[in-house]
């Protein structure tokens, strides 16, 4: 367990981090691997939410799998609190971990243990990690469900999981995660399978649990409105990089990367005018393939030769904002 | 409870444009194990050639449901307790299983949501428009199979993917096929039911832009149908507001998005969070979605209605007991509201 | 959400579980379940409805055919068969129900072990699996049975049950396979679970209907192989059962000699309980796979063992057929 030197404020501390996938079917002589996360860094901030933002096979699940240890990263590191996740063997450093470090799944539907009731999946973090004296459980549990808004939390704790609809369902895994008081959250698209009226209760949510309980959230999603809404810093990503990297406002009103600017055009957004404009179709990218240059490079409008041929690193270019691209001009 | 209407809901004003699709007074039971839910209540919906209708509503609201009574796909326990279905004046629901299938995918095709609920995994893509060319006309293997490769380059396909299986596809290019694959037969109408939900915002972006060029070239109209309404104020150009069974506000779409009237869809539009204007914390609507089985007495969406208060008296005792009608309240915007009833 | 309470509310006076209602509503099941306890009730009352022993001998009464006194007819040594046929039935059934608990224990336990960890331990398990798969049960039995200088049930049992839990545990490593990845179980995990409480707390009792299934196959299995084993004269030959007694009656030539009855009411006993066995198990599979459900009046849909959306995926069913 090495201590690093580390800001006070950064609880969690993501590194260079790597995860790479043998791709199955692959011929016997060629093993391919799938660059799932390349070389990712940025810090989760007590108090703040970061949403991570890109599209399917972006990686962006992956970087939320790998800070809760449900894959093992092939590259990079993961520091909480200056200690090494990675290093981190015993049982009671794993589980002091899980305490500080808890997920919310993106299916209401499949994130609950159909055969067992509200009261069990709230309970079990509460007795496996000792939060309170047995005998308090029911009462802490109630009081979880009732901070979630699930209320009356005495009849909501008994239900089964398929008596409640898809939004209180989330709650309860809410609740869940809620009930070891983590430090860090990690969301991983918490919404996307919700009901449109619901999806913003969850949200505001999201935001009182911010401000309330001082949570660092990392907020996956593929929805730029919904990350404007709840988030402090966006991170853009694709095919496995992070692109874009920035404050919310900074990165939304004046993106530097041409994939942000071409996500942002992509939104349906009835405020920008109607029929807005049109965008020319192109292949995406193949993970399995090893590219050195820029991945966006082969559906960029502004590519130029050393875009594919040289490595991109992540640049300051305006203060706070990173971005992964040597052609976009920061002062435009 | 009826709603009588000249021409039904949002008939096409325009002169010259007739209608296609008619639902009028259309109830859609479930009937499961004694229980009747009642999933379409009494709608009235009209589609004129070459229209886009957005159809608009969250799970449970019944929007699939109608999307499976116009292609006549209703299985029990769904069954169509009252009303009709008309497609050019004539009832689809008097027609025979032959004349059904006929009519099926000539007349009017459907993309569903998942590509992987039309396309076989087991059959090259080709083949599977060759299957369904030929059951619907005489038409040779080698001529079915130019016409799919000319298809697919239609909705911006490489010709050779004719010859690949569905996995082999992203499942980008496999909603484009099941797009082509809509189109095969000249239909007059397509409906899309949540066909981009699954996809990434660009690839969504695309391929809708692509419908909106062959529907402008072709002329078909489209039924469609999402819980995404800010895609349908870009993409239709009338959208239907369905709660809970019933239709509670149409018109035309920047109608609807300059002045929703009905405080759902009021509600809905102040659930999107957008990404251009003022950052505010935004109140979206109270509760949830009603349970079909034991739907709220009087008005559906009372419940969660920020203008239902006890203290309203008169108002307040209509809204709990009496359903409020569909109504033309502007010329082409439709409301079923009591709080917009002149008293 | 008036509906739920209201039910529950007008069943408080008979509480069955919700399985056992399932079971009931299946005629198949139904069926077998009211025969396989008529089998079991014969086997608890043995003692006051079978006064004979079964292991008398009697040469006076021998090879007699069924009478009043002898509901079944005698054997060649004069033992009543109506008492071995009703105290062979705890045999089989104890000896049965043995054996499948113990298969269905190990299937269980090592198919989800190996489905949930992966890797290494993944890779031993099915090595053992196939190692035990491969084993045929007679050699076995014969080898074990004369290093252990015993024929005991307790034998018979472990036989049993080291050979059939096999198969039954790459069904169940393929169904917790496909459970894996639920996000529920990734959640335990976050939450710090251990893997023996996800295997039991979490995988079970999501794959209780395919486990029940097992049980059942296994125990009718367990019960033919039994009934075969002794009918070779591979079992313990001096207690009741129904295949001891064909096997004495096969030795002594007793159909050569017209004597039907002492093949056809063990016979009819084994032939009736097992297919009592295999309804239930039709009735088992029925209610954990919808689809084999034919349509009935009174509704089709059955959110129990569903899990997940209930009633909702009715009305968000597509059946675009």
């Amino acid at each position: 367990m090495s201590a690093v030197a580390v800001e006070p404020d950064r609880t969690l501390d993501v590194r260079g981090l790597s995860k790479t996938f043998p791709v199955p079917g692959a011929s016997l002589l060629h093993r391919q691997t799938l660059r799932a996360v390349d070389d990712v860094t940025f810090a989760l901030k007590q108090g703040t939410v970061t949403a991570l933002v890109g599209e399917s096979g972006s990686g962006k699940s992956t970087v939320a799998r790998l800070i809760s240890r449900l894959y093992t990263p092939t590259g990079g590191s993961i520091l909480y609190r200056g200690e090494d996740v990675g290093a981190m063997h015993g049982k009671e450093e794993l589980l002091r971990y899980r305490s500080r470090v808890q997920m919310i799944f993106q299916d209401p539907f499949s994130s609950l243990n159909p055969a067992k009731r509200v009261d069990y999946h709230v309970a079990r973090p509460l007795l496996i990690h000792k939060i309170v004296p047995r005998a308090d459980v029911p009462d802490r549990v109630h009081e979880l469900l009732d901070s979630v808004g699930l209320v009356p939390a005495q009849e909501i704790a008994k239900k089964y999981p398929h008596e409640l609809s898809g939004g209180q369902r989330q709650r309860v895994a809410i609740a869940r995660a809620l009930a070891v008081e983590p430090e860090v959250i990690l969301a991983d698209e918490p919404t996307s399978m919700l009901d449109v009226s619901i999806r913003l209760g969850i949200l505001n949510l999201i935001l009182d649990l911010k401000r309330g309980r001082n949570i660092a959230f990392l907020y996956v999603t593929h929805d730029l409105a919904s990350a404007r809404y709840v988030a402090d810093d966006v991170m853009v990503m694709y095919a496995g990089q992070i692109v874009e990297h920035g404050p919310t406002d900074e990165v939304l009103q004046r993106p530097m990367h041409p994939y942000t600017k071409l996500l942002l055009s992509a939104v349906p957004n009835p405020n920008a005018g109607l029929h807005s404009h049109r965008l020319a179709p192109r292949p995406k990218a193949d993970l399995a393939v090893d590219l050195v240059g820029c991945r966006f490079a082969e559906r960029c409008p502004l590519a130029v030769a050393a875009c594919v041929s040289d490595p991109q690193v992540l640049l300051e270019r305006r203060p706070d904002h990173l971005v992964r691209c040597p052609i976009t001009d920061p002062s435009t | 409870m009826t709603g009588v209407l000249e021409g039904g809901v949002g008939s096409p004003s325009a002169v010259g444009q007739e209608t296609l699709v008619e639902l009028r007074e259309l109830v859609v039971d479930y009937v499961l194990g004694g229980r009747h839910i009642r999933a379409v209540d009494h709608v009235n919906l009209s589609i004129g050639s070459g229209e886009i209708v957005g159809l608009a509503g969250e799970s449970g609201c019944g929007k699939s449901t109608i999307a499976n009574a116009v292609m006549q796909l209703l299985r029990p326990p769904a069954q169509v307790t009252s009303g009709q279905v008309l497609f050019r004046g004539q009832d689809l629901t008097k027609l025979s299983t032959e004349e059904v299938r006929q009519f099926r995918w000539q007349n009017v095709s459907m993309v569903f949501q998942s590509a992987m609920n039309s396309l076989n995994p087991l059959m090259r893509v080709g083949d599977q428009f060759v299957d369904m060319m030929k059951a619907h006309r005489k038409i040779s293997k080698s001529d079915a199979l130019a016409r799919a490769a000319t298809l697919m380059e239609l909705v911006g396909m490489d010709r050779s993917h004719v010859r690949s299986y569905p996995h082999e596809l992203s499942g980008g290019m496999r909603q484009r096929t099941v797009v082509a694959m809509a189109l095969a037969l000249g239909p007059e109408l397509m409906i899309m039911d949540e066909p981009t939900t699954a996809l990434d915002v660009v690839v969504q972006r695309e391929i809708l832009q692509r419908v909106q060029d062959l529907q402008q070239d072709l002329g078909f109209a489209v039924l469609f149908i999402t819980h995404d309404l800010s895609l349908l104020v870009e993409f239709s150009n009338r959208i239907a507001i369905m709660y809970a069974g019933e239709i509670v506000e149409a018109a035309p779409s920047d109608e609807l998005f300059r002045r929703p009237l009905h405080p759902y869809t009021v509600g809905l539009m102040s659930s999107f969070p957008s990404l251009s204007g003022p950052l505010e914390r935004m109140a979206g609507i109270t509760g949830s979605p009603p349970d079909l089985g034991n739907p709220p007495s009087g008005c559906r969406f009372h419940t969660r209605c920020s203008h239902c208060d006890p203290a309203g008296r008169a108002l307040y005792a209509r809204q709990t007991t009496e359903r409020p009608v569909l109504r033309e309240v502007e010329p082409g915007h439709f409301v079923a509201c009591h709080l917009l009833d002149t008293p | 959400m008036g509906g739920p309470d209201r039910e529950r509310a007008g069943r408080r006076r008979l509480r069955l579980p919700g399985w056992l209602k399932l079971l009931l509503g299946n005629p198949k099941s139904r069926g077998g379940i009211i025969v396989l306890s008529g089998i079991i009730v014969v086997a608890v009352i043995a003692p006051w409805i079978a006064h004979a022993n079964p292991n008398d001998f009697s040469l006076i009464d021998s090879r007699q055919s069924p009478s009043f006194h002898h509901l079944f007819g005698t054997t060649d040594q004069g033992s009543d068969i109506f008492s071995q046929v009703v105290w062979g039935a705890r045999s089989s059934l104890i000896i049965g129900a043995a054996a499948a608990l113990l298969a269905t224990v190990l299937a269980t336990t090592l198919g989800i072990l190996a489905a949930y960890s992966g890797g290494v331990v993944d890779d031993i398990i099915n090595l053992i699996t196939s190692v035990f798969l491969v084993i045929p049960t007679i050699p076995l039995l014969i080898v074990v049975s004369s290093y252990l200088h015993s024929r005991s049930g307790v034998t018979m049992v472990l036989i049993l049950g080291l050979t059939l839990w096999g198969f039954e545990a790459r069904i169940l490593r393929g169904q917790a396979l496909a459970l894996r990845n639920r996000d529920f179980i990734l959640s335990a995990k976050v939450a710090g679970e251990g893997t023996w409480r996800i295997i039991f707390s979490e995988f079970v009792p999501n794959m209780i209907s395919r486990i029940a299934a097992a049980f059942v196959l296994v125990f009718y299995i367990a019960i033919l192989t039994d009934a075969g084993l002794e009918f070779l004269g591979l079992g313990d030959m001096n207690h009741a059962s129904w295949g001891v007694t064909m096997y004495w009656a096969q030795v002594n030539s007793s159909f050569l000699q017209g004597e039907w009855w002492p093949f056809l009411f063990p016979g009819m006993a084994l032939a009736l309980t097992v297919a009592a066995l295999v309804f239930i198990l039709a009735g088992v599979d029925e209610v954990s796979n919808p689809r084999l459900r034919k349509d009935r009046k009174r509704g089709v849909i059955r959110s129990l063992f569903v899990g997940g959306r209930g009633a909702r995926v009715a009305l968000d069913a597509k059946d675009p057929a």
